[in-house]
């Protein structure tokens, strides 16, 4: 499913330029779930970014799918990730101007699905917010927000999953929350699950846990 | 309380720079300039005109009588009051070159003018210009005449029956300024030369100016005082180096206080970027107002911390404007004043830059002031949660914002000296405005209802591109504001001067005659009628007998005193005299007088202009004709259409009550326009005393001073269009953030940079369509209501004009959405998401 080769990820910062991920190697099948941990600053988060092929790694080769992520252009990444990926965010990225039910519509009006609202409508009503489908982000909490989010990124049946902290804005009763949506989303459709967290309780319900420090894989 | 604690807080946030203001200061900037500049031109003017009162003039002071000559009496007064006199005859005439003919407005001088400053020929000298050779008098000729008629110095010409040498051609005529609007370029010839010409003769439509040089030292008040006592009843107009081009000087001056009204406007829509300026100040401070309040800070302290720093800010907007204003008209000053027909005394005038302070500093914090309220008003937690929570403004700070309003408005009362023109212009503003909110919000909610129209599903940037323009965080209305007022006034303006293009061009010429004869005497009147009757080409010819004459008195009383500036009593208008119903005419209320009436003086007047003038039947009305009172009874009205351009005559009187008044006719000769030419080589020919004036040059001619006032229009709308565009790139450049954001999440759900492109481009232009629109509809109303309740002329709605602006409004706002578009399109998603966190 996932296939990361002596990744390397240099971003040049005002302090001149900085090693985020010094070779990281590892691989993803089909239907596992995995936990990244580390403490902040170690790469966890840009690590992910290189997966979902938002983050172009300045060294090694990102494997998704059997395409090499590493030689696309910016919109043959865009077009790889539609139907492809979903991924949520610690800050949930919702789009303010949009409704609940248009931000979940959003990646099948890309994709052309003729049914987009029908079906984002159901996503919706999955995560429990069927009847908030008018709202605007400002109009919901940040549980509901980061359900959205979720329901936006699960709503394409993507084969693979990516979420960067996804509870880390959330107090404990929403974050376990989201996290059950997440696995029966995960567990529903059958994807491929990489998390970024700080919970160790979190990492401790993925089938796999790796940990990161200084850019490297512990 | 705490003022020096407040503003060791506001310099310390100061030293930040002022990169965050640059869009409130180019907004202030740019009013200031545009008003400063307005003012600093009109003072500069004024000056000129005050400084050359007396060479514009051509004397110290002038008396002026309309188709006669001073009487004696008069010339004696003159005579005993001024040191030297010079007399004028200003007349309209044809100057004939061989086949050509040209309309020409003739000034006959005497050998003491011109009295007051000189005469600009090409070459030689006045009395060289003027003497005889060959036996044929001197005349000089404007240069446009000259080339027109295609003569050279030396070669002759005629006007009437005397045949004049082109002495030399004309550049500068010393007192050009206060001769007013002229149908034609100047011929310059002594008087005497034209006693054998058949010009000047009773009955003639000349002006007689006498202009006086005066003892030194003598006192002008006295002096017009006594001359209006003896002779203003007698038609003479009184003038002097103090107010020399009074016309000139009340045009400029209204003129002025329009364009900085409209400069006004500007600052209004700069306001609206001010405001928005603000918001985005106070909003990247939340966080420093939360810890000050949690800190024990009271709203007051945080209040006083960001109105220094505001009036700062709007302090450096000022100033530059000020010294934008100053610098471009004084870079401008040499083509402008080659550019007036008056002296033009350039300066840094302190009044109309204190004026112009004055505007940029209120407006400035007036539109600062109410983010500012709000902001301090909000919640620590709100303020920390960074919840955008829209409070009202404390009851203090509301009656703050409303003295700043009020001495906004009353400063434009006072500057302008007119209080109906300024509250006139500021409401009308204001209205306008005020439609402008609605509609924008009109066009956000029809945005947000079509994003969800089935219509769109498949289309996603367009979906989105709506969904933005209806959803939280619209631009929409800011877009409305900010271009629609700058777009309102371009297209009144447009639809105006389209409507009366197409009046001229289509509407007139069907119902408008060929041609205008005047100075027709009486035993020229049947010999003219045949003439024109022999040419097929003619298809109609009216005449009629033509006075002049001033309505001096209504009831017995000064007409002025009872209508006020009304148009029919500021000058000597158009009289006739006839005893029957002349043919067309219609009374609309009394009763014509019998033929062959020889009782006491009636007269009939115009049905529109009475109503106005609020004229009863059975009113005296006293009209002074060629220094001769007529007291008349008002007996009927009639109906006259003026926009025909044919014959209307605002006064009739019956014959008897004017018989032996020195009089000539007029004719309007109605004729196919290829057969014009030729009757006008007919006419001038057979009659060479007659002066034919071609509608077609005289209608070019009115356009050409409309146009002048047209584009000073345009222009000032163009400084309000350019603070909206400024305010417009302020909002493109303060949502980059947004928009990458928006792009980032976009592109990792998918979406292509095109896409993305491409939603932004739609978003961007269907807010300038919208701005476009709402101008269009603007547009429309303005150009109906001028042309229909105000200049009585039909209204068409001109399409090409008001698409243009539709389109003007697109193109300026997509231009500003594409390049800001680039920024968030080129950065990587990652990078945005990451910062975002």
């Amino acid at each position: 499913m996932l296939e990361l080769q002596d990744v390397h990820l240099r971003l040049n910062g005002n302090a001149g330029p900085v090693d985020i991920l010094r070779g990281i190697s590892l691989s993803v099948t089909s239907g596992e779930s995995l936990a990244l941990v580390g403490p902040s600053g170690s790469g966890k988060s840009s690590l992910l970014m290189v997966m979902a092929g938002l983050e172009r790694a300045t060294g090694g080769r990102v494997g998704a799918l059997g395409q090499d992520l590493t030689q696309m252009d910016e919109d043959a990444l865009a077009r790889f990730r539609r139907g492809n990926m979903g991924v949520v965010f610690q800050s949930f990225h919702l789009i303010p101007t949009l409704t609940a039910l248009e931000n979940v519509a959003v990646p099948l009006e890309i994709a052309g699905e003729a049914d987009a609202f029908g079906r984002a409508r159901v996503e919706l009503g999955r995560v429990g917010l069927g009847s908030r489908a008018g709202h605007y982000p400002s109009q919901l909490s940040g549980g509901e927000q980061q359900r959205v989010a979720l329901a936006r990124a699960s709503v394409s049946r993507p084969k693979l999953l990516l979420a960067d902290e996804p509870t880390g804005n959330l107090d404990t009763a929403n974050g376990a929350a989201i996290m059950d949506l997440l696995f029966d989303l995960r567990d529903a459709h059958g994807a491929t699950l990489v998390m970024v967290t700080h919970a160790a309780e979190l990492a401790a319900r993925c089938d796999r846990v790796l940990k990161l420090a200084d850019g490297l894989l512990a | 309380m705490n003022w020096p604690l407040a503003w060791r807080l506001a310099r310390r946030e100061l030293r930040g720079g002022l990169a965050g203001f640059r869009v409130l200061i180019l907004c202030l900037a740019l009013g200031v300039a545009a008003i400063a500049a307005v003012g600093l031109l009109r003072s500069a003017i004024q000056g000129g005109l005050a400084d050359q009162g007396a060479v514009l003039l051509g004397g110290d002071a002038q008396m002026n009588f309309t188709y006669r000559f001073a009487s004696d009496a008069e010339k004696a007064w003159m005579a005993d009051h001024a040191v030297e006199v010079s007399e004028i005859v200003d007349f309209r005439s044809l100057a004939v070159a061989g086949e050509d003919r040209a309309l020409t407005q003739v000034k006959a001088v005497d050998d003491a003018w011109p009295l007051v400053g000189a005469v600009g020929l090409e070459e030689g000298n006045l009395a060289q210009a003027f003497a005889p050779q060959g036996g044929l008098p001197g005349g000089v000729m404007d240069k446009i005449l000259a080339d027109r008629l295609g003569l050279k110095v030396g070669d002759t010409f005629k006007l009437g029956t005397q045949t004049f040498r082109l002495g030399a051609v004309l550049l500068k005529e010393p007192d050009s300024a206060t001769a007013g609007f002229g149908l034609g370029p100047r011929t310059l010839v002594r008087t005497a030369d034209l006693a054998q010409s058949g010009l000047i003769v009773p009955g003639t439509l000349y002006e007689a100016d006498y202009r006086l040089l005066l003892p030194a030292g003598a006192d002008l008040d006295a002096l017009q005082a006594e001359a209006e006592v003896a002779f203003r009843d007698k038609g003479m107009v009184w003038t002097d180096k103090r107010n020399a081009a009074r016309g000139v000087e009340k045009f400029v001056d209204r003129l002025g206080s329009f364009l900085i009204l409209i400069g006004l406007a500007g600052l209004a829509v700069g306001g609206v970027g001010v405001a928005s300026a603000v918001r985005a100040f106070m909003a990247a401070r939340v966080g420093t107002i939360a810890t000050l309040k949690v800190l024990g800070a009271e709203g007051a302290l945080v209040l006083r911390v960001y109105l220094l720093q505001i009036t700062v800010i709007c302090l450096v907007g000022v100033v530059l404007g000020l010294a934008l204003g100053a610098g471009g008209l004084q870079l401008g000053a040499p083509l402008l004043a080659a550019l007036m027909p008056f002296p033009v005394a350039f300066g840094l005038y302190f009044a109309p830059l204190l004026q112009a302070a004055y505007y940029g500093m209120v407006s400035g914090l007036l539109f600062a002031l109410w983010p500012l309220a709000q902001a301090v008003r909000q919640r620590v937690t709100s303020l920390y949660r960074g919840t955008d929570e829209r409070v009202w403004p404390k009851p203090a700070h509301l009656a703050g914002i409303a003295a700043l309003l009020a001495l906004f408005v009353g400063g434009a009362v006072w500057f302008s000296g007119s209080a109906s023109l300024a509250l006139g212009t500021l409401g009308g503003v204001f209205a306008a405005l005020v439609v402008l909110a609605v509609a924008g919000f009109g066009v956000k909610r029809l945005a947000r209802a079509a994003a969800r129209l089935g219509l769109v599903n498949g289309r996603p940037a367009l979906r989105w591109a709506l969904a933005a323009m209806g959803g939280p965080r619209s631009e929409v209305q800011a877009v409305v504001l900010s271009l629609g007022l700058g777009l309102s006034v371009l297209a009144v303006v447009g639809q105006i001067d389209a409507n009366f293009r197409a009046a001229i061009a289509r509407d007139l010429p069907a119902k408008a005659p060929s041609f205008f004869f005047i100075d027709i005497q009486d035993a020229q009147l049947d010999p003219f009628a045949s003439l024109m009757a022999g040419n097929p080409a003619v298809t109609q010819v009216q005449t009629a007998p033509m006075l002049r004459g001033i309505l001096t008195q209504i009831n017995g009383r000064n007409a002025r005193d009872v209508v006020g500036d009304h148009w029919v009593v500021t000058g000597d208008r158009g009289v006739t005299f006839s005893d029957n119903l002349p043919a067309g005419t219609t009374v609309t209320e009394g009763e014509w007088w019998p033929k062959d009436y020889t009782g006491p003086a009636q007269i009939s007047f115009a049905a529109t202009e009475a109503e106005e003038m609020n004229l009863k039947l059975g009113d005296q009305l006293t009209v002074n004709i060629l220094g001769r009172d007529v007291a008349a009874t008002l007996t009927s009205f009639r109906k006259v259409d003026f926009s025909s351009a044919g014959m209307g005559f605002i006064m009739v009187i019956n014959s008897a009550a004017v018989a032996g008044a020195p009089h000539s006719s007029i004719a309007t000769v109605y004729a196919a326009p290829e057969a014009e030419a030729e009757i006008l080589r007919q006419a001038s020919d057979t009659f060479p005393n007659i002066t034919a004036i071609a509608m077609k040059e005289a209608i070019a001619r009115a356009a050409e001073a409309l146009s002048a006032i047209a584009t000073a229009t345009v222009l000032a709308a163009g400084a309000v269009l350019v603070t909206g565009l400024v305010v417009l790139v302020g909002g493109a450049a303060a949502g980059v953030p947004a928009r990458m954001r928006e792009a980032a999440i976009l592109r990792v759900l998918g979406a292509s940079r095109a896409r993305v492109l491409a939603s932004f481009a739609l978003r961007s232009a269907l807010m300038g369509a919208a701005a476009g629109g709402v101008a269009m509809g603007a547009g429309a109303l303005g150009g109906w209501a001028t042309l229909r309740l105000v200049m009585d002329l039909p209204y068409k709605f001109e399409a090409w004009s008001a698409l243009s602006v539709v389109l003007g409004g697109m193109l300026a706002t997509l231009a500003a959405g594409v390049v800001f578009a680039w920024g968030p399109l080129s950065a990587r998603p990652a990078a945005v998401l990451r910062q975002a966190e």
